[in-house]
């Protein structure tokens, strides 16, 4: 008999600590094409790429983000994921998001590669004193007290005074900023010797930060060059305790403005930033 | 820093230092000893008292009987030779031929065997510095101790100052491993640093006959390398008869060069003395690829018993092929064309199908690449292979279906990165000497695991499985495809190869791609009158031949293995039967002179192939099908 397997609170590891997660789903994509023949019947299925598989979580911060998830560092080696019994060896991270909205818990999104075989038969329904005895973050990052501090959003001239690091004053007059999101990215390229279908070697390359926010207004239109503009996300739990944060130094290339029928003016901005690498000579 | 260092167009690769630690893809350029190398003759150190010289450098280096076997090795250091020519050189004056070694002028060592030896005096000295390269064979002895050289007080000019001791020897003992192998000064043993058995090794000796403070003492070096010193030598070391050779090894030791200095030289003359032997003998190409983190140390180094876990000249030690490599093959053909569309194709030598590979690294980080492209740009410091050829080739690995043990020439190299720390480098690379004549394959050979030879208890067949059938009739031997349902056993004689109902073909029975384009061009003969219309005519009889190419994409490995054997073994000239695609369905003959091979994936392979259609029909009664004995007389 067929049998349904329940989960209550997902059991998610990466690299063998605990992540209170809400969703992890899982999926393998194989790229085959078909082989027909010049007499129009049809040979095989041919592999053009290795099996891809993806991992995707959604989780609460209740602690420091780990290094491991940082999406645009050097840092490029597979870390180990495991749930519902099933382990697998290597994923590689590539991107992170999360939105801070009022009154809402920070929720974290995470997005990941991995190749070879995976175990998914092994998939186990969590035993009851398991669910029983699982334990509940007190702390998890929240909007209550998490905030966004920015620099030339708001203006396109920053005209504070200057600061041993450069300008370090007010940036003019401030918008209200709404709701913000934040999302780290990279592709990850592979690389195969041959006879082998799992890579021997998974890269890093195209690191963006995005943050995405919503304010009542955004100062000065944005020039050709777009306006360069900065900002440090600080994500605290409901009782002000900080957990992380996440800066980006790049141009605000995007503005919108929104107004509906019975609602305020909203704006909307972007700001991006391409991270790079000097190289190390060698 | 060496002319090969800047040749080259690398940073930061260095000459080996022992003292430093490297890191895995670090590159050295590895020269023994940072000193220049000094003639045994060179005079710019002062006044070097080299006492004798003797190598294979010259004709007039030796005194041969009427047969070219050595009767005297004569002293390069020529001031002290007398009139009678037996002072001071090494000489096998005995009746007995089998006592005399044999003379190469190809070869820059003499080798002696077994009891062979050459002997001479004059050689006295209290104090002296002796240098020997050598390269000895394994003795077939479960405990040999082969003797290299030997002082002696017999026949010696002068008296010693240990009269009454015995001989002075220089031997080696035990098996090559470390630990085993040793070198032994009178009964002192020394473990070797590095390999004593086939290989090239340089000794020195530094004899010292102390001070009040000191007592006498042989220091002994292998390869640059201090292995320790020896106290109360024999006697025998002080004297001036020297014997080389007399080995008791049947196999023979190969002597490079062997010089000899009075008193102790400096560190500094030392080491350029080495460094002549090792600059002179060893292997020219000085380059070697870190393939593990390297730690400091002499124990680590190129030439000691450990530096093949560090340091290799290898690439596939160092690098994998990755997917997209690529081959093309083209067959160097002598084309007749006799008119009516019939023509002659003659192979231009036994080496026709030429193979040019295109080799691909992805995915590698600035490090490895640096070492790649040091490793193509190397690639001509490589020994030459013969006195008729230049240097030899890379050996390498290449993809399959094709053979493992590869010998290309590297060409050039294409070097992208699309980002920090990932690059990719292809290297173009031809084959040389993969000659048509061997029935086992050019490039994708008959190894008896991939393609094996039929028998009738040959079991375990799946589609696209190659086999090859021997046989006395030349139009039955040869490769042959099959075709039948997966079987582990093996097939009955019916089906067998050369069974009425057979389950194999040698035919060419593959499908190409349903998307082909086959061009037609009729052949034509024009008239162009001026003022006038032009005129065609007919070129012959055959006026419509076929050239075309089609594709064949995305097979499996074992396909790509069959068809790539199939053309493989048609060597580029020889003539098939082809049956063409809808509409056409006509059985032509063709021969393929040009085909392409990218390994895309696993199981995923594309082939290209051109084929030109061939009006004479194949006869195989027109083959040449001679034995001929060669005899000596």
């Amino acid at each position: 008999m067929s049998k349904f397997l329940n989960y209550r609170g997902v059991d998610f590891q990466l690299e063998n600590e605990d992540f209170y997660a809400t969703n992890v789903s899982l999926s393998a994509q194989a790229s085959v094409d078909p082989v027909i023949l010049s007499d129009g019947s049809l040979l095989s299925y041919a592999p053009s790429s290795a099996v891809v598989g993806s991992l995707s979580c959604d989780f609460y911060l209740t602690a420091a983000l780990p290094s491991y998830l940082n999406i645009t560092g050097t840092h490029d080696t597979p870390i180990k994921a495991k749930f519902a019994n099933v382990e697998i060896a290597e994923v590689y991270p590539k991107n992170i998001s999360f939105s801070v909205e009022p009154f809402q818990p920070v929720l974290i999104s995470a997005e990941f590669d991995w190749y070879g075989d995976v175990k998914v038969e092994n998939f186990e329904e969590q035993g009851i004193n398991q669910v029983k005895q699982k334990q509940v973050p007190n702390y998890i990052a929240h909007s209550y007290k998490s905030y966004l501090s920015s620099r030339n959003i708001f203006n396109s001239d920053y005209s504070g005074p200057s600061g041993p690091t450069g300008p370090s004053g007010p940036s003019g007059p401030q918008g209200s900023i709404v709701s913000f999101s934040y999302r780290s990215s990279c592709d990850r390229p592979t690389f195969f010797n041959v006879d082998e279908v799992v890579p021997f070697r998974v890269g890093k390359l195209n690191k963006q930060c995005e943050v995405d926010l919503s304010a009542n207004n955004l100062g000065k239109l944005i020039s050709v060059n777009g306006k360069n503009a900065s900002s440090v996300i600080y994500l605290k739990d409901f009782y002000g305790t900080s957990l992380s944060s996440f800066s980006i130094d790049g141009v605000l290339s995007n503005q919108n403005y929104n107004i509906s029928e019975g609602q305020y003016l909203l704006t909307e901005a972007s700001i991006r930033q391409t991270i790079t690498e000097t190289k190390t000579l060698i | 820093m060496s002319y090969l260092l800047s040749g080259l167009n690398i940073k930061n690769i260095s000459e080996y230092n022992s003292s430093d630690a490297y890191n895995k893809y670090d590159v050295i350029d590895f020269q023994l000893h940072s000193q220049k190398s000094a003639y045994p003759n060179y005079t710019g150190f002062g006044e070097t008292g080299l006492l004798f010289w003797f190598n294979n450098e010259y004709l007039n280096s030796f005194n041969l009987d009427l047969d070219n076997y050595i009767t005297g090795w004569l002293n390069k250091e020529t001031s002290d030779i007398s009139s009678d020519g037996l002072y001071a050189n090494l000489l096998q004056l005995s009746g007995d031929k089998s006592l005399r070694p044999f003379v190469y002028f190809d070869d820059n060592y003499i080798e002696l065997f077994g009891d062979q030896f050459l002997s001479g005096s004059g050689f006295d000295c209290i104090e002296r510095t002796t240098f020997v390269c050598f390269d000895a064979s394994a003795s077939p002895d479960t405990n040999p101790e082969q003797n290299i050289f030997r002082f002696d007080r017999e026949d010696g000019w002068a008296e010693s100052k240990y009269s009454n001791g015995p001989s002075g020897f220089l031997k080696i003992k035990g098996s090559n491993a470390q630990g085993q192998a040793k070198i032994m000064v009178d009964e002192q043993e020394f473990d070797a640093s590095s390999p004593i058995y086939n290989a090239l090794n340089i000794i020195t000796l530094i004899q010292s006959s102390g001070n009040p403070s000191t007592d006498p003492s042989i220091t002994v070096r292998q390869n640059g390398h201090q292995l320790g010193a020896y106290e109360h030598y024999y006697s025998g070391w002080t004297s001036g008869f020297l014997k080389l050779g007399d080995t008791n090894n049947p196999n023979g030791v190969k002597y490079y060069d062997i010089f000899s200095f009075s008193g102790v030289l400096n560190e500094s003359e030392i080491k350029s003395y080495e460094k002549y032997l090792y600059e002179s003998y060893f292997d020219s190409n000085d380059f070697y690829f870190a393939k593990e983190d390297v730690p400091a140390g002499f124990s680590k180094s190129p030439l000691s018993y450990n530096g093949n876990d560090y340091w290799t000249q290898d690439i596939d030690d160092l690098f994998k092929l990755s997917y997209g490599s690529s081959v093309n093959f083209s067959a160097k053909l002598s084309r007749s064309d006799f008119g009516d569309g019939y023509q002659s194709n003659v192979s231009r030598n036994i080496n026709s199908l030429n193979s040019v590979f295109d080799l691909k690294y992805d995915g590698l980080t600035d490090v490895q690449a640096k070492c790649l492209i040091a490793f193509f740009e190397t690639t001509p410091e490589a020994g030459i292979k013969s006195e008729n050829e230049g240097f030899a080739g890379v050996n390498i690995d290449l993809f399959q279906p094709y053979k493992k043990d590869a010998e290309l020439y590297f060409l050039d190299i294409n070097h992208s990165t699309p980002y920090n720390d990932i690059n990719t480098i292809s290297i173009k690379a031809e084959s040389l000497y993969d000659s048509n004549l061997d029935y086992k394959g050019m490039s994708i050979k008959l190894d008896e695991k991939n393609i094996r030879t039929y028998s009738d208890s040959l079991a375990g067949f799946e589609y696209d499985d190659v086999v090859y059938l021997e046989s006395n009739f030349y139009s039955e031997r040869g490769y042959y495809y099959y075709t039948g349902q997966k079987t582990k056993t093996s097939v009955s004689e019916e089906n067998s190869p050369l069974g009425a109902q057979s389950h194999f073909t040698n035919e060419f029975y593959f499908k190409s791609d349903i998307d082909y384009d086959i061009t037609n061009q009729i052949n034509l003969v024009t008239i162009d009158y001026e003022g006038s219309t032009k005129q065609y005519l007919k070129d012959g009889i055959n006026y419509n031949d076929l050239e075309f190419n089609l594709s064949f994409s995305s097979r499996s490995n074992k396909e790509t293995r069959a068809l790539l054997k199939f053309l493989d073994d048609k060597a580029g000239f020889k003539i098939f039967r082809y049956s063409l695609p809808q509409p056409y369905n006509k059985e032509i003959d063709v021969y393929c002179p040009e085909w392409d091979h990218t390994y895309n994936f696993h199981d995923n392979n594309d082939i290209q192939v051109k084929f030109v259609q061939f009006r004479a029909k194949s006869s195989k009664s027109t083959n040449f099908d001679t034995q001929i004995d060669f005899v000596s007389i």
